[in-house]
This record gives structure tokens, sequence and C-alpha cells, in this order.
């Protein structure tokens, strides 16, 4: 009778487990987990991009990278992104798939790609030519697992289910980005600078 | 023109106007750090001066606004609401002959700097300047006071 209770308790507890658990996806992350800071953070910056797009770059290398470093890396922010390929930018999801693929070789992986991406944005856009960009950033070892990665037809289910979450979350243009503090939700297309966004946070925080 | 007539467009322009100014600085107050992004995308502000017109500006217009419908020192806030209008229209020119596609924020967001833009903004001086126009006549002729 005992070890029929605690079964079922086990049971029980694997489901409650499953059902409070975000919906992971494809690439290894879960719709709502940071990609830097803790989800315990009082500020949660959801982050819509396109790797292609010109203020993305702006915004991520600008904006974003000293977020990382100044409010992410203290648990002060937490950091999540979203890749959101536009149609009308023709290298952006190959660019995605990438990204997608970094994120599964490991976080550093992929911050690392990311950054090259948006650094090098001119210089891919106009050939197509991603892999140089993305093997500077990353050992022989790493590319060839990347390489392998990339292979895998989920890859694409991913992106898929990245555009399905933007144009859920009603998505037009990108960057676009969500600030989640004190119960409330800031929705704000387009780019900010790194002052104009660091006194809004501090403005959060007191 | 009739004393009535007058006294239309004198009522309307103030409600028009006051409404245009309190819903503009509604739409601005509820996400300051959108208004914040707007504002520099124009890119004539450095950043301390763009936080602080977003701070400032969805307020001050919910003020005038508010000034203009009650008809409070009419002469100076309806010339003065021509004026800021005025200004907004040459900052959106400037940035429109720039080659800068700017958001307009004029009403919220979702809207791009155009000729239809300008246009529209130019319309909106109009009442301004009737108001600042017959006040100032009013003040010096003191006619058509009994109509208001």
């Amino acid at each position: 009778m005992r070890a029929a209770i605690r079964s079922a308790t086990g049971i029980l507890v694997v489901l409650a487990s499953i059902l409070q658990s975000p919906a992971q996806s494809q690439n290894g992350k879960a719709n709502d987990t940071c990609d830097s800071g803790q989800p315990n953070a009082p500020v949660k910056i959801e982050i819509f991009s396109d790797f292609q797009c010109p203020a993305c770059r702006t915004f991520y290398l600008d904006t974003i990278l000293p977020i990382l470093k100044e409010y992410a890396s203290q648990n002060r922010v937490c950091i999540v992104y979203h890749d959101f390929p536009l149609q009308m930018h023709s290298y952006a999801r190959p660019a995605t798939r990438y990204a997608i693929a970094a994120r599964r070789l490991g976080r550093d992986q992929w911050l690392r790609v990311c950054e090259a991406l948006y650094a090098d944005q001119a210089l891919w856009t106009e050939t197509g030519k991603l892999e140089p960009v993305v093997a500077r950033v990353l050992s022989s070892n790493e590319m060839a697992r990347i390489k392998k990665i990339l292979e895998d037809p989920t890859i694409e289910e991913s992106i898929e289910q990245a555009i399905a979450l933007a144009v859920q979350r009603g998505i037009r243009s990108t960057p676009t980005f969500f600030i989640n503090a004190n119960g409330r939700e800031q929705r704000v297309v387009g780019g900010v600078s790194y002052p104009i966004l660091k006194d809004y946070l501090e403005r959060l925080f007191k | 023109m009739s004393k009535v007539v007058f006294a239309i467009l004198h009522w309307s322009s103030r409600i028009f106007l006051g409404i245009m100014f309190i819903y503009a600085g509604y739409t601005k107050v509820d996400n300051p750090l959108q208004f914040a992004a707007a504002i520099e995308a124009y890119r004539l502000l450095p950043p301390a001066a763009v936080i602080l017109v977003a701070d400032w500006l969805p307020w001050f217009e919910i003020l005038l606004g508010a000034v203009l419908i009650l008809g409070l020192w009419l002469r100076h806030t309806a010339a003065f609401s021509a004026a800021l209008l005025g200004f907004f229209i040459a900052v959106m020119l400037v940035t429109h002959l720039r080659g800068i596609e700017a958001d307009c924020a004029c009403f919220g967001i979702g809207e791009k700097i155009s000729p239809l833009t300008l246009a529209r903004d130019t319309l909106f001086v109009l009442p301004a300047l009737f108001l600042a126009l017959q006040s100032r006549i009013q003040a010096r002729w003191r006619w058509p006071a009994a109509a208001f």
C-alpha cells in the first residue's frame, strides 16, 4: 500500500513539474527563460530582433551588450532574446540558423555568434557568406559541431516557432522589446540608446 | 461675420485643440520609454535632453489642452499653441528632408513622418492661429467680447 502511495506521489510530482515547466522550444531554450541574468531579476527585457536589420545591429551592439555587462551579469536584469527573421531580409533566416545552432552548443558560443553576426552585418548582407563570420569567433571543433547541427531539420522548426511567437505577440517590426517590471509590461517599438535605457532601468530599481 | 459664427469658431477651435493636446499627451504619458525612443529617432537631441523632453512634454501637452478648454490666458496660450505646433512641424520637416525614417509620435506610435502627417499637423495650426488672432483683436477692440 505504502509503495503504491509513494509511486502515485512520484507520478504526481513528475506531472506537476511537467505542467509547471515553461514550453521548451526546439532550439533548446524555453520561450521565457533568461539568456542572460536570472528569472528572479527585478526587470525582464524581451527582445525581438533580426540579424540583418541595421537598427537591430545598433540596438544590440550599443545598448544590449552594455546591458548584458552592467545589469544582466549582476542579476538586475533578465534578458530574453527572440529571433524574428523578417521575410524582406534574404539572409536573415540563414543567419538565424547559425545563431540557433550556436545556442545549441552553449550560451557562450551563442553570445559570440550573435555579436559577430551583428558586428559584421555589412559584410554578409552583401554576399550572404555567413560561415567565415561565424568561424571567426568559434574554434574549429565548435565550427565542425555547428555544421553538424545545421543539418538537423529541427533548426527550421525552431525558426518557425520563433516567427510564430513574434506574430503571436503582435510584432510588426524589429527591433521591438518588452520591459517587464513591477507587474507591468512596456512595449517599445524601435531601438533606444544605452543612456536612455539605463536611465529608465535605474528609475525602475528605485 | 456674425457674432454667432465667431462664437462657434471660437468654441470649436478651443475644444478641438484642447482635446487634441490632451489626447496627444495621454498617448505618450503611458509609455515614456517608447516616447523617448521616438524622440531619439529624430537624431536632433542628446540623450539627456531626450529624457527631459520625454518626461515633461506629455504632461505639458495635457496641461496646455486643459488650459485651452478652460479658456485661461487664452491670448497667450493660443499663440503659444500655434508656435508649439509650428515648432513640431519644423522639426518633422527637417527630419523628413534629412531622409530619416522616424516615427511622428504625434499620437502614439506607428505613424511615420510623411507629407500627409505634415499636412495634417499644418491644419492643426489654423484653429490655434484663429484663437490667437481673435483674442488679440478682442483685447484691443473689445469686440466681439459679448459673444464669449
